[in-house]
């Protein structure tokens, strides 16, 4: 089942433009609604580009990259795990819960510039780099 | 890293320091730090000094009253007293504070204890020599228990070696071990610091602490670079960041301890790249195992590399290789100092302000008892052009002057014909540190 998940989501690409972010948001965001809570950045429709990301138990997919972000620009991270774990975006201060097989959506905007890393719990693993320029 | 706190959802951000790292080196500035590097390097290959020329006794005495000031009784015990009184209010934290991502604790000891009183030693010179909390808690014991105050059951011989296994199990710590944030792991590393070191001190007496405490000896080696010294008759004088080096001892353990402060921050900067983390946690061992194992072969690299360096440089000059891996091993000192600043100044900056901010309210009862809840790093001093600034200067600085320390300590050791020949090793070494610590920021 993970395998068809990342290849379903190999498919979809890395990068999408936001009207197309948008419309695939709707589909993956119903089931992690009862977890998302509420807060400014989490939000239903994908804004700005979006990455998916895939965790079959301790892989990654796409492999961690460093995801340039300018500031002011936005960025929509669509992650999903096969397994409950937390989801932490360093310098935005964004803590998410993610449920096993659901999606979660989060968005930021690009501020202070620097590198944070984006990165779940059980277990540590980086999910990817943002760097604001 | 996770936090914790109780609750559905934990609103504050997990524990840890350093959620912010830098934007990597500009490309440029990558190829202009690695040509100043070599341009420099042969230039003082060829046209510095042929003859040793610094010495022991240089130095501008200070003044007479400041000289007076600074060895005077109540002056040092201001110092003492406020190392005390921050261990003090950190241990209260440590002990009874909240374990949340407010906790001072974790940036006290991780940034404060590492970096800034590395940075401040480069300033003031080794001072944890004399601010130790163990030296005085060691004091108090002996004077209660009306025992000499140079009490010692054994000689200490150990040199550096203590020292650069406490080091290496500090940056395991800071830079490998999971939930190295919590406060039970902190508290944990902390008194058992604080024990080892007093049965240290207890055992061997001052010259343990003075020599084989770790932050004794990170201060005080990241302190030759001070420009404030003691000259060989120990009058306080203002002397270069060249003179503090040669005038180490080479005692044992001493390449094995400037290894370490090399190797863990070239680690830590290594850690960072992509593929290499992509690597080992997605591998069937544990993480840690892989982080271990590649921090220790960073620090053994550099001390391997070092002594082969420095045996092909003797057989060029045709000298005995006996110590001369020692002779040469200051001169990593300002390489190692270099890489630091480079690596950690917005760290310092950025999460050493907001220790401060932390320390106002120990207990986590939203407290602000130093009036500095609401301090903010500096934006200026962690602009992404100003730190590449910083970070192609130190490197380069710190480059410069490893190899005029090595070529002093040269032209010391090797026969004058040879004196030249015999450097070309030692820095094509000192090149590679450089480079290599230049692609690391620009890579990851």
């Amino acid at each position: 089942m993970g395998l068809a998940l990342t290849l379903s989501l190999a498919a979809c690409g890395g990068d999408e433009t936001a009207a197309s972010g948008s419309s695939t948001s709707s589909t993956t965001s119903s089931p992690s609604a009862s977890s998302s809570p509420a807060t400014t950045t989490s939000s239903a429709a994908a804004q700005g580009r979006t990455i998916r990301i895939t965790i079959t138990g301790k892989q990654v997919s796409p492999a961690p990259t460093t995801v340039d972000l300018a500031v002011g620009e936005k960025l929509t991270l669509v992650v999903t795990s096969d397994h409950a774990d937390e989801l932490h975006l360093h310098g935005f201060e964004i803590e998410d819960k993610l449920t096993a097989g659901a999606a979660t959506t989060v968005t930021v905007t690009g501020k202070d510039p620097g590198v944070y890393e984006v990165e779940t719990h059980e277990p540590p693993l980086r999910l990817l780099k943002i760097a604001v320029r | 890293m996770s936090p914790t706190v109780a609750g559905p959802l934990a609103v504050l951000p997990a524990h840890g320091v350093g959620s912010r790292e830098d934007l990597p080196l500009p490309f440029h500035l990558l190829l202009v730090g690695a040509g100043l590097a070599l341009v420099v390097s042969f230039v003082a290959l060829g046209a510095l000094w042929k003859q040793p020329r610094l010495h022991r006794e240089d130095g501008r005495l200070l003044p007479i009253m400041v000289s007076l000031a600074l060895d005077s009784a109540p002056v040092r015990a201001v110092f003492v007293a406020l190392s005390l009184v921050i261990t003090g209010w950190t241990l209260t934290a440590l002990v009874a504070g909240a374990d949340t991502a407010n906790n001072p604790v974790p940036s006290v000891v991780y940034v404060w204890l590492w970096v800034g009183l590395a940075f401040s030693s480069m300033v003031f010179g080794g001072y944890w020599r004399l601010v130790n909390p163990v030296r005085w808690l060691r004091r108090g014991l002996l004077a209660a228990a009306r025992i000499e105050e140079d009490f010692a059951l054994a000689e200490y011989r150990l040199g550096y070696w203590p020292a650069a296994a406490g080091l290496l199990a500090f940056a395991w710590l800071e830079l490998v071990a999971p939930d190295n944030a919590d406060l039970l792991t902190l508290r944990v590393a902390v008194f058992g610091y604080l024990l080892v070191s007093l049965v240290l001190g207890l055992a061997f007496g001052p010259a343990y602490l003075r020599t084989g405490d770790p932050f004794a000896a990170w201060s005080s080696l990241y302190g030759t670079l001070s420009p404030l010294g003691r000259r060989a008759d120990g009058r306080w004088v203002l002397r270069t960041p060249l003179h503090g080096p040669l005038m180490v001892d080479a005692q044992p353990g001493l390449l094995a301890v400037t290894s370490v402060m090399l190797g863990t921050t070239a680690y830590d900067g290594f850690s960072g790249e992509t593929r290499w983390y992509s690597f080992v946690q997605s591998s069937s061992l544990p993480a840690a195992i892989w982080e271990t194992a590649a921090l220790v072969t960073f620090c053994l690299v550099v001390a391997g590399s070092l002594a082969l360096a420095a045996v092909l440089s003797a057989r060029l000059a045709g000298v005995s290789p006996r110590g001369v891996a020692s002779a040469f091993a200051p001169s990593l000192v300002p390489i190692a100092a270099g890489y630091l600043i480079a690596h950690y100044w917005s760290l310092w900056v950025w999460e050493g302000t907001h220790g401060l901010a932390k320390m106002s309210d120990p207990l986590g009862t939203g407290a602000n008892l130093l009036g500095t809840a609401g301090l903010n790093a500096p934006e200026a001093l962690i602009a992404p052009g100003f730190v590449a600034a910083v970070q192609v200067v130190s490197i380069v600085t710190g480059h410069v002057l490893g190899v005029v320390l090595a070529h002093e300590r040269a032209v010391t050791l090797f026969p004058r014909r040879a004196a030249v020949l015999g450097q070309l090793p030692l820095l094509a070494l000192m090149v590679v540190y450089t480079v290599g610590g230049l692609t690391l920021l620009f890579s990851s």
